[in-house]
């Protein structure tokens, strides 16, 4: 099968899971007793006004014919207004994304440097003192709430030490932040050559990237242990120990076996701190997506949660479909 | 305590000490969750509005006082019965709706089977914490949605746990064997099947009431749910958001320790609970 084919269809399949997500969130947030028109008219409006309103939003319709609306100008590429930002939904997620991904790619990656060399050692000698350390680490990291370990690196690395800059934002606004291009302050700055900005873009990006690196690491650790383990009693290895190889190239074939289920995890995980981002940005005032939608969510901006849940539901079908495919290029079983 | 009890608890905690940890800090938030009103030094929301943001060791407020003059440690001790009163009735609602949802979708496959996949792919692809944080937000504040919400969230989670068991056992010997001696299939099902199939569930228990009590602490920290004079940790955390940049740290420090312990000790009880009930299972990484 030829690899445009593959995504292709694999994008497909996708469509009836994002469609029934996108019901899902167009339903919800219209059950709910959050009223827009109130919000938009203000507290001086009369219920003529209110009902011209609704009308111009088109609430005043059945649900259903709203849903077809909506989807009818989603396949144009119009996503609606956000009420609370006056602005195209699709100009918001464009604005807010990079934000959020520079953040996430980090933090993610972070992880999988550390959690996976880890894994890889505890599984070496399952419930020896390393493994049972990996073990109790990798809960504790799961326990963390990285809300409150984003408030207590603020408090000792910024207020306590001074060490952090204060976490406002992206970017210190003492700067003028370079032109935008890639829509990462950090890697713009560089492109710009302004040394000031890119600083301050990277001493900005230091806590909140470590403290979500430290919850990102945690499951990485304890599922390359379990692929791991798994693989080292699997028989093809076995049958390599009795045919005398050394070590190092059993730990090679390995290797490479977990990578498949590794690398899969790993694009799992992205996935889910898309999502969970919306907290260390809230803490952070980060100014990305995840705050945005957060923001949308408690504002009851209609288009907005849409805009946002259908986001990070596309971006997890992307990202699963590379994985798929790197997945595809690293293993010859899976071309069969 | 008979000596045999006792030897029984000792063996336990010598097979697993990760669930004997866990299980203990369970019980230490169990017994301060029962007696908050003897053991927290004075109301919950009792409010000194003279004794505002005061460090910890200050007078009698061993913990320091947030921004309403109210003492951090009682409203701690009282945080503990928040955590149960989600931990409990969700736990309960995923294993009643989980086990049953499982059971059908693993035996007869069929629409059940059908419907149950379809849900956990949209589960997959919607962060649940976002899907939580919408739904709680469209249908209303209170500690009572917050509980339905977490609880059926999470019931296709248990369910597809459940699930995976049943699948396993279907062609089991013993299974045939029931079917071959002509039981009627709810007794295979409820008798030979179930008894077997909830083993590994039970484990996964803790650990998926462990994700309600982070949960719906995430959500009160967002403002959603139990809002912030009540005791609860999340809302507690929130409180103190606002002091952490102006250097009163006690305000949000100790109901994250609290939340975390609490976390951490359900997820240590069913990491520990699974080696238990199948020792072999750890060590083959299963």
């Amino acid at each position: 099968m030829s690899i445009t084919r593959f995504l292709l269809r694999r994008l497909l399949v996708a469509v009836p899971v994002l469609l029934g997500i996108l019901f899902l969130t167009f339903m919800l947030v219209r059950i709910g007793d959050q009223d827009p028109v109130a919000m938009l008219a203000g507290p001086m409006a009369d219920a003529p006004m209110l009902a011209r309103i609704r009308a111009e939003l088109m609430l005043d319709q059945p649900l259903l014919t709203q849903f077809w609306g909506y989807l009818t100008r989603l396949v144009q590429g119009d996503l609606g207004m956000s009420w609370q930002g006056n602005a195209a939904v699709t100009k918001e997620i464009a604005t807010h994304l990079p934000a959020t991904l520079e953040l996430v790619t980090l933090a993610v990656g972070i992880g999988a440097l550390v959690g996976v060399p880890l894994g890889l050692h505890a599984a070496e000698r399952p419930n020896g003192w390393f493994d049972q350390l990996s073990r109790f680490g990798s809960l504790f990291g799961f326990s963390l709430p990285t809300y409150w370990l984003g408030l207590m690196a603020i408090f000792v690395f910024f207020f306590l030490l001074g060490w952090a800059p204060a976490p406002m934002g992206r970017v210190s606004m003492m700067v003028t932040p370079p032109p935008v291009v890639t829509g990462s302050v950090l890697i713009d700055s560089i492109l710009a050559g302004n040394g000031e900005a890119a600083w301050s873009a990277a001493s900005q990006l230091v806590l909140p990237v470590g403290c979500f690196a430290i919850v990102a690491t945690a499951p990485i650790i304890k599922h390359t242990r379990a692929i791991a383990i798994e693989v080292m009693g699997s028989d093809y290895i076995r049958y390599a120990r009795a045919c005398g190889f050394p070590r190092r190239v059993i730990r090679r074939i390995a290797l490479r076996a977990a990578l498949v289920p590794v690398i899969t995890f790993v694009g799992s995980e992205f996935t889910s701190l898309l999502a969970a981002a919306s907290l260390i940005e809230f803490v952070f005032a980060w100014g990305g997506l995840g705050h945005w939608g957060l923001n949308a969510i408690l504002l009851g901006d209609f288009a907005a949660v849409q805009g946002y849940v259908l986001t990070l539901a596309i971006a997890s079908v992307i990202i699963f479909a590379l994985v798929d495919l790197i997945v595809l290029l690293l293993e010859p079983r899976a071309r069969a | 305590m008979s000596a045999t009890t006792l030897d029984r608890v000792v063996g336990t905690a010598r097979r697993s000490p990760t669930f004997a940890v866990g299980f203990g800090i369970i019980l230490v938030f169990a017994l301060l969750a029962a007696f908050a009103d003897i053991l927290a030094p004075m109301p919950p929301t009792l409010s000194h509005p003279y004794e505002t943001l005061k460090p910890p060791g200050s007078g009698p407020f061993l913990l320091g006082t947030d921004g309403n003059g109210m003492d951090v440690l009682s409203r701690v001790i009282h945080g503990a019965r928040y955590a149960f009163g989600i931990a409990l009735p969700a736990g309960a609602i995923m294993a009643v709706v989980g086990i049953p949802l499982g059971l059908i979708a693993g035996w007869r496959g069929g629409w059940v089977d059908e419907v149950l996949l379809r849900v956990l792919d949209v589960l997959r692809a919607f962060p649940t914490i976002i899907l939580a944080l919408a739904i709680v937000a469209a249908t209303g504040q209170g500690f009572l949605n917050v509980i339905l919400v977490v609880g059926f969230l999470d019931s296709p989670i248990f369910a597809r746990i459940v699930r995976a068991e049943v699948l396993a056992l279907r062609n089991a010997t013993f299974v045939r064997a029931a079917v071959a001696a002509g039981n009627p299939e709810w007794r295979v099902l409820l008798v030979h099947i179930l008894p077997n199939a909830i083993l590994g569930a039970t484990a996964q228990l803790p650990l998926r009431m462990a994700w309600a009590v982070r949960i719906s602490a995430t959500l009160a920290f967002i403002g959603i749910g139990v809002q912030a004079p009540a005791p609860e940790w999340g809302a507690m955390i929130r409180q103190g958001a606002e002091y952490v940049i102006s250097g009163e740290w006690w305000v949000a420090l100790f109901p994250g320790l609290a939340l975390i312990a609490m976390v951490l000790g359900l997820n240590l009880a069913g990491d520990g609970l699974s080696d238990l009930l199948d020792p072999k299972r750890r060590a083959t990484g299963k």
